[in-house]
């Protein structure tokens, strides 16, 4: 060991697992029994391994549960440890991480849970839209009637007024999302659609429409974060967390400059210094395409695209505008087509980048691919951004 | 201003503001270092952190900077769907979300826009909270 001051482990994601996503029968804490056990399945008991858990959770509205940091390391056998659920929004899980990367990288535990679960067809879909709405200001937003897709519409609208993008762009990163779904069996819709289906769909909030938005859905994730020791003691394919970068920003859209995602740019930012590297470097980025429009703005806040060409996110890198890297968009199919429910979805994308870097990603892997961005955002848009860089052991 | 002062009657908090709207005066928090204005009126600047804010009056005329309609209202909204709503740029440089008297058709980014008040339905005041129950509810019409 180095002498003269105190050694920081490195944390690295040591297992995986996920329940079916979708339309489900079972209630919140079953899909997280699922999600460990698949987590679980080549490790000792969670009991002999882990020393905190937290859990990613958007709403008590879905299943009128709340303390499931306490009910989820219950039902996993974790007796007398910390467990807290960590509230953000479509945020919470990346937080969850980000809670367990502290804890190891600050050598305070050695093994770390990092889950989410969300129930969100408990409520039908007007409950969904109703609970989804508490993300908003209450003063002004609440009360003026808005929703999450009319929210992301008006930065869609003032996205399409300031750049040269059309409304078959944003269609085309639905399409793009849906083919590569298509090979991911974990994918809540995998099937591939065109881009008529897109501009044909119904309108929920113009200019966006039904298939420009990300589904209603339940799931639950799990990630299991220790040291670089630990994994290797359990013969486990390991995983670097390189770096972690958090910001919120104004919670009402009105504030923000809408179409320059800032405080995605600072959370991205804050991951690259710490994991010493630059945009360039990304091979593969998880972005929180809970609209279509999304997608375009936090490939330009993440440093991927010249500002006004992040809507190019869907062609091939050669045929990218000039100064966008080669960088590939949600080989999971994003929350569109792999699917969003909402306090699992950034372990879900921890989850796609853990395959992709352990090579067991089946057919929609990224050849070569060794470092892996993640961005999963709560609120509207970036009230609250959390992103986080992982990379292959071997990118030591 | 100390902030150790606030009371309802303050228009740095949600009563204060929305008393003062129920009489057709939209307040606003200006900035005393940076003249970011904020909508409603709090005790911190967000633009530099500065908590020299002050309150002033705020012009209720404005222009569209982004809108769209909701289709797929929450529940205690249905029976007005679809609605418009947008984000206007006031006069004096705040920028406020409300709902535009106008169907989506007949609105376009840039159109001049006059802010007016109202008092809640009868479904407002269902879904409002207790204290929300007598609050105005602003509506965007166009010029
Ligand atoms: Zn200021």
């Amino acid at each position: 060991m180095e002498s003269g001051y105190v050694h920081m482990p490195e944390p690295v994601i040591a297992s995986v697992g996920a329940s079916p996503l979708g339309h489900t029968d079972l209630p919140g804490r079953d899909l997280f029994s699922l999600a460990l056990a698949e987590a679980f399945d080549e490790l000792p008991a969670p009991a002999d391994l882990v020393e905190a858990m937290y859990v990613g959770n958007q709403s008590e509205s879905y299943e009128h549960q709340i303390m499931y940091g306490t009910l989820l390391a219950e039902w996993a056998g974790l007796r007398h440890v910390p467990a807290e659920r960590v509230e953000g929004c479509a945020a919470a899980g990346a937080l969850a991480l980000r809670h367990a990367v502290k804890d190891v990288r600050n050598g305070e535990h050695e093994a770390v849970l990092a889950c989410g679960v969300e129930k969100m067809t408990a409520a039908g879909t007007s409950g969904a839209t109703d609970a989804l709405s508490a993300a908003f200001d209450r003063a002004i937003e609440q009360r003026s009637g808005v929703t999450a897709p009319s929210q992301y519409a008006l930065l869609a609208q003032r996205y399409l007024h300031e750049t040269d993008a059309t409304e078959r762009d944003l269609a085309e990163i639905a399409v793009k999302n849906h083919a590569n779904a298509a090979n991911n069996p974990r994918a809540q819709f995998p099937e591939e659609i065109d881009v008529a289906t897109v501009l044909e769909s119904d309108p929920v909030a113009p200019p966006l429409k039904l298939f420009d938005c990300a589904p209603v859905g339940d799931g639950a994730a799990a990630v299991l974060v220790t040291t670089p020791d630990l994994a290797a003691d359990l013969d486990r394919p390991q995983v670097r967390v390189a770096g972690s970068g958090a910001s919120a920003n104004s919670i009402a859209v009105a504030e923000r400059d809408m179409t320059e995602i800032a405080g995605a740019r600072v959370a991205a930012e804050r991951a690259y210094e710490e994991a010493g590297i630059d945009a360039g470097a990304v091979d593969i980025v998880e972005v929180h395409d809970a609209f279509t429009v999304c997608e375009a703005l936090l490939a330009e806040a993440a440093g991927f695209a010249p500002a006004g060409t992040g809507y190019q996110s869907y062609l091939p890198p050669a045929e990218r505008a000039t100064g966008w890297t080669d960088v590939q968009l949600s080989p999971s199919g994003g929350l569109k087509a792999r699917g969003h429910p909402i306090g699992a979805t950034g372990l879900l994308q921890a989850l796609e980048a853990y395959e992709q870097l352990t090579g067991t990603a089946g057919d929609r892997t990224i050849t070569d691919a060794e470092t892996a961005l993640l961005l999963n955002e709560g609120g509207v848009a970036d009230a609250v951004t959390v992103s986080h860089v992982l990379t292959t052991a071997e990118a030591r | 201003m100390t902030d150790s002062s606030l009371d309802a009657t303050d228009p740095r908090t949600l009563p204060g503001f929305f008393a003062a709207l129920a009489d057709g005066t939209l307040l606003g928090g200006v900035c005393a270092d940076c003249e970011q204005v904020l909508l409603p009126p709090r005790p911190a600047c967000y633009a530099c952190g500065s908590r020299a804010v002050t309150v002033e009056p705020q012009s209720r005329e404005g222009r569209i900077f982004s809108y769209t309609a909701v289709h797929t209202p929450p529940p205690a909204f249905a029976a007005d769907a679809p609605y418009t709503v947008a984000v206007v740029e006031l006069a004096d440089g705040g920028r406020l979300l409300g709902r535009v008297d106008a169907d989506y058709a007949d609105v376009s980014i840039g159109d001049s826009v006059e802010l007016t008040v109202r008092e809640p339905t009868a479904p407002e005041r269902e879904a409002a909270l207790d204290y929300e129950t007598d609050w105005p509810v602003h509506v965007f019409e166009q010029q």
